[in-house]
């Protein structure tokens, strides 16, 4: 009796099992087709239309580019136009849509890299610093008036920003590294206090500059409204690079987080392995961060999404959550961009409104679930 | 459950502030009293203050107030001003007060028997000096008729009537003249686009949008959803504005160059024309006599061919 028991539970262990590997295939081949999809959607989202409630004439009406001219002005520098059709899908929305993409991507991989590195669901892209460095940065430039000093005043928060950031991390790595060892825990609460000690210097910069909100603000709530094509080369190469690097290593990850002495026993090298992802996460996000200030929850939320979704598995799990993290921005930019137009609204706030409440509704599911 | 907490505090979370906004009052009259005994006043939100006598020792919030209690001569009442007040030059003499937040302790020191704010300042401290015995007066300009009504209050509070009438009166005849130019049937509303801050504009109700228009201006940000608002870069390529003011203030990093190199502003009417111009921060953003000043350089700017 027992015996078949044990039999029939196998049995359906087995079939349980390849169903879940059959949705986890299904999710991870979906992905790139459902990032394809919201990309070439958004690029017909916008202010102006097709998709969009357009821009408001002196009679009142609503004026929307219609999709044909839409794709007459994607296809042609020139044309028969009430304004320049063309500069509003070439120098404003694809590399915006494609910046988004992009800092989508930098801020779930490395989320999902950080959170296997430290073994703490509390982990995120920037636990280190990163965000912290790159707004003392920013503000810095704002204060002291660097972007008016030199004729390439607009790289200037970008470049402090970036710099920042890694002086930041630079710090925190090295306050959680005794001998080449590097201590997770000591890193954590290092990255926290650093963290809260730069946030205080932001504030204190501000208050003592009396810098007004609207400058900063772009920063502290993460705005995709600077997007450039140099800011989508340079984010494209960091991002190209290190989601690369990462994915390589993913069999690794996976070693790390049945603990560092097995991962050892494994094959794996802990220390180069955690160095190794903190400084391509850090490089990573900083490049992203420095063109769109700090968007928040991405880089918490995908990972533990995707890990709902197709398991902890990182050669499933990366992949999934880096096209994840590209789609979710991509759209919550969409939103971004659009629900109180012609106003702008940070796109962080939509990340921050919608990844919240619907991460706490995957997670009590996915609690009630395995409670039954 | 849960769902259905969060549903409800957010809701009214949201309900409060939006109740909280509609109900900021107009301006109304002044009631006009005589010098030497108590009269009451009534403020831009509707407040009645019941003033013994005539203040002497007058604490300034804001800058506009300031420039306001200035240009009607009570300048030497003034005992205390806030961080931003930098003019008229006698401002630099008088003890400064902090912004947002006010300094409480310093302001309780100076004995004031007034306290003139605008909206800016946290209601908070205001109420917290009011129990301290200080009473508070709120100016909350949003148009340029509002500014000449306070100019005419600013006047009977500190007991300069006459100048104040007499500035009121100046600066209306000023405003007129620009819009007897402005105004008329067959000058033509080029649309304008005024940013305070990159892609920081004046929408609906703000003092920026009441200029434009006196101007002879048509704002493109007329339709946006807020006063004060930061709207999307091709909202701006979309509008083709004919003329772009930007303000020019201590931090500004602005220039005409700068605009002209945003991605995808190259064929803007305003920048293909040259029609790119600048205006002091301070004059556009402070709802004092200067507005008057804001308002000559804007119509200078939006109609070169009516001011020579």
């Amino acid at each position: 009796m027992d015996h078949l028991a044990a039999q029939k539970d196998s049995e359906t262990t087995s079939e349980e099992y390849l169903r879940v590997l059959r949705r986890r295939t299904l999710i991870l081949s979906a992905l790139p087709f459902a990032l394809l999809i919201s990309a070439f959607l958004a690029v017909f989202i916008g202010t102006a239309g097709p998709l969009g409630p357009g821009v408001i004439d002196q009679e009142g009406h609503h004026e929307r580019i219609s999709f044909g001219d839409a794709i007459d002005a994607i296809l042609n520098a020139h044309g028969d136009w009430p304004y320049d059709y063309h500069a509003v899908f070439w120098d404003v929305r694809i590399p915006r849509v494609l910046l988004a993409g992009l800092v989508g991507a930098a801020l779930a991989c490395s989320g999902t890299a950080m959170q296997a590195v430290f073994r703490n669901p509390m982990a995120d892209p920037f636990i280190v610093g990163v965000s912290s460095g790159a707004s003392l940065g920013a503000v810095v430039v704002e204060v002291t008036g660097l972007g008016a000093l030199v004729a390439i005043g607009t790289i200037m928060s970008p470049v402090f920003a970036f710099i920042t950031a890694l002086v930041t991390v630079l710090v925190v790595y090295s306050l959680g590294t005794v001998r080449g060892r590097v201590y997770v825990d000591t890193l954590l609460l290092s990255g926290v206090a650093v963290a809260a000690f730069l946030s205080a210097l932001v504030s204190f910069l501000i208050y003592f500059a009396h810098l007004e909100y609207h400058r900063i603000i772009f920063w502290l709530l993460g705005s995709l409204a600077q997007a450039t094509w140099p800011a989508v080369a340079t984010v494209a190469l960091a991002v190209g690079v290190g989601s690369m690097l990462i994915f390589l290593f993913s069999r690794d990850l996976n070693a790390l987080l049945l603990g560092e002495e097995t991962a050892h026993n494994l094959g794996a090298d802990p220390e180069f392995l955690k160095t190794l992802m903190l400084v391509v996460a850090a490089v990573m996000t900083s490049a992203a961060v420095a063109f769109t200030g700090v968007i928040g929850f991405i880089g918490l939320i995908i990972p533990h999404m995707m890990r709902i979704a197709v398991g902890a598995d990182h050669r499933i799990l990366l992949p999934s959550a880096t096209l994840a993290g590209a789609t979710f921005l991509i759209l919550a930019d969409s939103v971004a961009r659009t629900v109180i137009s012609p106003n702008a609204l940070p796109v962080g706030i939509i990340t921050a409104l919608s990844g919240g409440p619907f991460f706490l509704y995957l997670l009590r599911r996915s609690r009630t679930e395995s409670e039954r | 459950m849960i769902w259905l907490v969060l549903g409800v505090t957010v809701s009214a979370l949201l309900a409060f502030t939006v109740g909280y906004y509609a109900g900021i009052s107009s301006v109304e009259e002044p009631l006009p009293t005589e010098e030497d005994e108590s009269f009451t006043i009534v403020d831009d939100y509707g407040r009645s203050i019941t003033l013994e006598k005539i203040p002497q020792r007058i604490v300034s919030s804001a800058p506009s107030p300031t420039e306001i209690l200035f240009a009607v001569g009570a300048g030497n009442q003034l005992v205390g001003v806030d961080d931003y007040s930098d003019y008229p030059a006698a401002t630099a003499n008088i003890t400064k007060v902090g912004s947002y937040p006010l300094n409480v302790e310093t302001i309780i020191a100076l004995a004031p028997d007034l306290i003139v704010g605008s909206d800016l300042v946290p209601r908070v401290q205001l109420e917290q000096l009011e129990d301290e015995g200080i009473p508070y007066v709120l100016f909350a300009d949003r148009t340029l008729e509002d500014v000449l009504k306070t100019i005419r209050l600013a006047g009977i509070i500190t007991g300069h009537v006459e100048q104040a009438n007499s500035v009121a009166e100046n600066l209306s005849l000023r405003v007129d003249a620009v819009k007897m130019k402005t105004l008329a049937e067959n000058v033509s509303k080029p649309k304008v686009y005024v940013e305070y801050y990159e892609l920081w504009t004046y929408g609906p109700g703000s003092f920026g949008d009441d200029l434009i228009a006196l101007a002879g201006g048509t704002n493109i940000a007329h339709n946006a959803s807020s006063e004060y608002p930061n709207v999307e870069s091709e909202f701006v390529i979309a509008q083709d504005p004919e003329v772009i003011v930007y303000t020019v203030g201590v931090m500004s990093t602005t220039t005409a160059d700068s605009i002209a190199a945003r991605p995808g502003w190259d064929n803007i009417s305003a920048v293909e024309n040259d029609m790119i111009y600048s205006i002091d921060d301070n004059l556009m953003s402070r709802y004092g006599p200067r507005i008057v000043d804001a308002l000559e350089q804007l119509a200078a700017i939006i109609h070169p061919e009516l001011f020579s």
